[in-house]
């Protein structure tokens, strides 16, 4: 039934609600109309067992008065209503019970009735003797017919009077009863009123029930979720139109989405692939250059250098070579390493020397340093390329007049490394260039060894986990330079 | 809901329905009072009537409690029942009347008080001859208890007789008495009297009864033959304090005589089973009508209390009370 139900629309659902709490309240209203009816129709025939008896006394009555009218005068007018009387009341009589019962009512209309069959064979008599002149007998039926007619109405009197107590009582009875009545009929449509709201509620309920699940649904689908679960299409109503058409719509939505999704993808991977060509492309050049100057090669051939100097007794040259040897394998070797302040010092030195052979001791190297920070840890690769920036920005056009103060002292607590020139010095565009890392060399590539200041920053970050790891000071052109590294 | 509306109906359906019909209708016609003895006589015959599935109505009881016996007897000849039983007595009048009856198919049971004259089917009474003797017994047994009926001062006994009743049963009970004590007195002299009691109209009984303490003649013994006339005397004795010098021979069972005899105002008092007598007036009917005769006589049981046995007697009443 109630699955069958689901299937009819939503306004055949709503209209059938209204129908049927609307014919249960005709239905009650029947119901009480019929109750009330019947109980106001009963109230009417209480007293109608003595209307009744009334009219058979007054019949009676009317009998014993056309007799006796009769005998005094002997018209035909008296005959007749006596005929009339006659026929009215042996009809009447007839009517009454014949039964002998255990109600005293029926017992004592049983006899009336016999007895009114007595009295009226008695009349009859009194009338026929009357008509043949008999006076004896018609005064002798007569005072028989008189008595009787005594009895009668005694009876009817006292079954009159029993009839009038019960039929009150009765009465009563039945008022007490249209009380009940009464109080059933009202709690009878408060029940129905009450049921009708409870119908009503529970079948909008259920009407609106999958309605505000889909609404719930659909703001679940606003806020960009389509992990949502189907809802169960219940019914075949517009409800479950929209329900069934809101499921696919969200399937379609998460589909397209997803077919987006997938090709962007698709086209992301395909840049990577590109990128990864483009690096492919630059490892391969790197390589390439690398594969030229292999500084094993190099250092080979160097140390190769080195022992025909020593063999040729050119000392110089074989401490030159042996230096360069030095400073390349060093360069090999320690890039990615930690090294003590030692070994990075020692790097700048043999730096310097390669430098001053090669540029004929243009550059005067002065080192203070405390000792005892020597063995200090600190990142490889780190002191050359500054003493590199200072050599070729700051004092290469300065001939032999260009200095450098390599400087190691703890200060405010920290460690600090100091390469100091006294060339051409750098504006403060420069400087912030330089530590915030935009600083590009053009030419980085034809003098230095690849290694760039804003790599030295950020190896330097790295190893101290310290933002404040340089700082480049200069007083401005011409008054050199000074670049402090605080381990 | 329905339920109700069920309910509704069904109650009202029910409140039109008769009860069951029964075979026979006989009338009661009593003449006497309305006293514990004719209602206890009524209801015996009732409960018979009810096993027979007869119904008998008592038809001086409420409707026509002023007519005369033989204007009932009219109007139950009238209403053609099935069968009538009266407290009848020798009467011309009364002989007419049961003979109507008779033309008019209607058998009658006299009740208590005879019509031998009449065509009544049969009689059920109690045996007024054995209950005289009974009568007697118990005076001879006062006067030797009380020491009285010297030959100087004879015992006086008096029994109250109402004139309008049947005289016939009277007369033989009071021969009943005579004979007893003249066979059995020996020495005592006794005097036996009979004093009418006037019951003509409704307190006269109580008036008739006190008139006889007035006079000068106060009996020693006192024999009274109906409810009324016993309760009445024992009310005399304790006003006019008599207690002790007049004895009384009582009739019929009831609270206040009961009490009395435990009192010892009342000596005695006869016990009629008044519900065998009533249960015969209908077994009397039943058989004419179904075999077309029945026996002349049916005599009911009678028993005497007095103080040895009233306790029981008063038990009896305490327990149907608390019923």
């Amino acid at each position: 039934m109630m699955s069958k139900f689901r299937h009819f629309s939503l306004q055949f659902k709503i209209s059938s609600i209204y129908i049927v709490t609307n014919i249960l309240v005709v239905m009650v209203n029947i119901f009480l109309i019929i109750g009330i009816n019947s109980m106001s129709g009963r109230l009417d025939t209480v007293y109608q067992d003595n209307r009744h008896l009334n009219q058979f006394s007054d019949a009676v009555n009317a009998l014993q008065s056309s007799m006796t009218d009769y005998l005094n005068v002997k018209t035909s007018d008296s005959l007749e209503n006596y005929y009339r009387s006659e026929a009215l009341c042996r009809n009447m009589a007839a009517e009454l019970n014949e039964e002998v019962t255990r109600q005293s009512f029926d017992r004592m209309e049983r006899n009336i009735r016999h007895m009114t069959e007595r009295y009226l064979e008695e009349v009859a008599q009194t009338i026929e003797a009357k008509r043949g002149r008999n006076v004896e007998k018609y005064r002798a039926h007569y005072e028989n017919a008189t008595r009787m007619y005594g009895y009668i109405g005694t009876y009817i009197s006292n079954l009159n009077m029993e009839q009038f107590r019960s039929n009150s009582e009765r009465y009563s009875e039945l008022q007490q009863r249209f009380r009940f009545f009464e109080a059933v009929s009202v709690i009878a449509i408060v029940l129905v009123m009450f049921s009708n709201v409870c119908i009503i509620i529970s079948f909008v309920g259920a009407l609106i029930r999958p309605l505000r699940r889909l609404a719930g649904q659909a703001d679940e689908v606003a806020k960009g979720n389509f992990e949502i679960e189907l809802l169960p299409v219940e019914s075949q109503d517009e409800v479950g139109v929209v329900t069934g058409a809101f499921n696919s719509m969200v399937v379609s939505i998460g589909r397209y989405i997803e077919r987006i999704r997938e090709s962007m993808e698709a086209e992301r991977a395909l840049k990577e692939r590109e990128l990864l060509m483009e690096g492919h492309l630059k490892d391969a050049r790197l390589k390439y250059l690398q594969a030229q100057i292999n500084p094993h090669f190099l250092f080979n051939t160097l140390n190769a250098g080195a022992q025909l100097a020593m063999m040729e007794g050119a000392d110089r040259t074989y401490d030159y070579i042996q230096k360069v040897a030095q400073f390349y394998r060093y360069n090999m070797k320690k890039s990615e390493e930690t090294v003590t302040v030692a070994e990075e010092v020692e790097m700048v030195d043999s730096y310097i020397y390669i430098l001053n052979v090669r540029f004929a001791g243009d550059i005067h190297y002065e080192k203070h340093i405390d000792e005892s920070l020597l063995q200090m840890e600190m990142p490889g690769m780190i002191l050359q390329p500054i003493v590199e920036n200072c050599v070729n920005h700051g004092i290469r056009e300065m001939g032999d007049k260009g200095v450098i103060l390599l400087s190691l002292y703890e200060k405010d607590g920290r460690v600090c490394i100091s390469v100091k020139d006294n060339g051409v010095g750098m504006s403060r565009e420069t400087i912030d260039k330089v530590m915030s890392g935009t600083y590009r060399e053009e030419d980085m590539a034809a003098g230095g060894n690849g290694v760039g200041m804003d790599n030295v920053i950020s190896r330097m970050r790295l190893f101290t986990g310290n933002e404040n790891v340089m700082n480049v000071k200069s007083e401005g052109e011409g008054m050199g330079t000074e670049v402090c590294i605080y381990l | 809901m329905a339920g109700y509306i069920l309910w509704f109906y069904k109650g009202s359906f029910q409140e039109e329905t008769a009860g069951e019909t029964y075979d026979r209708y006989y009338m009661m016609i009593m003449q006497e009072d309305q006293s514990g003895f004719w209602q206890s006589v009524y209801q015996g015959a009732y409960e018979r009537a009810l096993q027979e599935n007869v119904y008998v109505d008592w038809l001086g009881k409420d409707s026509f409690r002023d007519y005369g016996v033989e204007e009932q007897m009219e109007i139950a000849i009238a209403s053609g029942v099935d069968g009538i039983i009266v407290t009848a007595g020798e009467t011309e009048e009364m002989t007419a009347w049961i003979n109507r009856a008779d033309a008019a198919d209607i058998p009658v049971v006299t009740l208590y008080g005879d019509n031998t004259q009449s065509a009544r089917c049969s009689f059920v009474g109690v045996g007024s001859y054995n209950l005289g003797r009974e009568y007697g017994r118990q005076a001879l047994k006062i006067m030797r208890e009380r020491r009285i009926g010297t030959q100087e001062r004879p015992a006086k006994v008096t029994l109250l007789v109402n004139p309008f009743a049947n005289s016939l049963d009277q007369n033989i009970l009071y021969s009943g008495i005579q004979e007893t004590i003249e066979q059995e007195r020996g020495d005592t002299a006794v005097e036996l009297s009979q004093q009418s009691v006037d019951d003509t109209n409704a307190f006269s009984v109580e008036e008739s009864v006190r008139d006889l303490f007035m006079g000068e003649d106060i009996p020693d013994i006192l024999i009274c033959l109906n409810e009324l006339n016993t309760t009445c005397a024992y009310q005399a004795v304790v006003d006019y304090n008599k207690v002790g010098t007049v004895s009384i021979l009582g009739h019929y069972v009831s609270d206040t005589i009961l009490n009395a005899i435990d009192r010892n105002v009342i000596y005695a008092t006869v016990n009629i089973d008044t519900a065998q007598m009533g249960a015969f007036c209908i077994d009397a009917l039943q058989e004419y009508h179904d075999l077309g005769y029945t026996s002349q006589y049916f005599t009911a049981d009678i028993n005497l209390i007095t103080r040895d046995n009233v306790e029981e007697y008063l038990r009896g009443e305490e327990s149907e009370n608390d019923e």
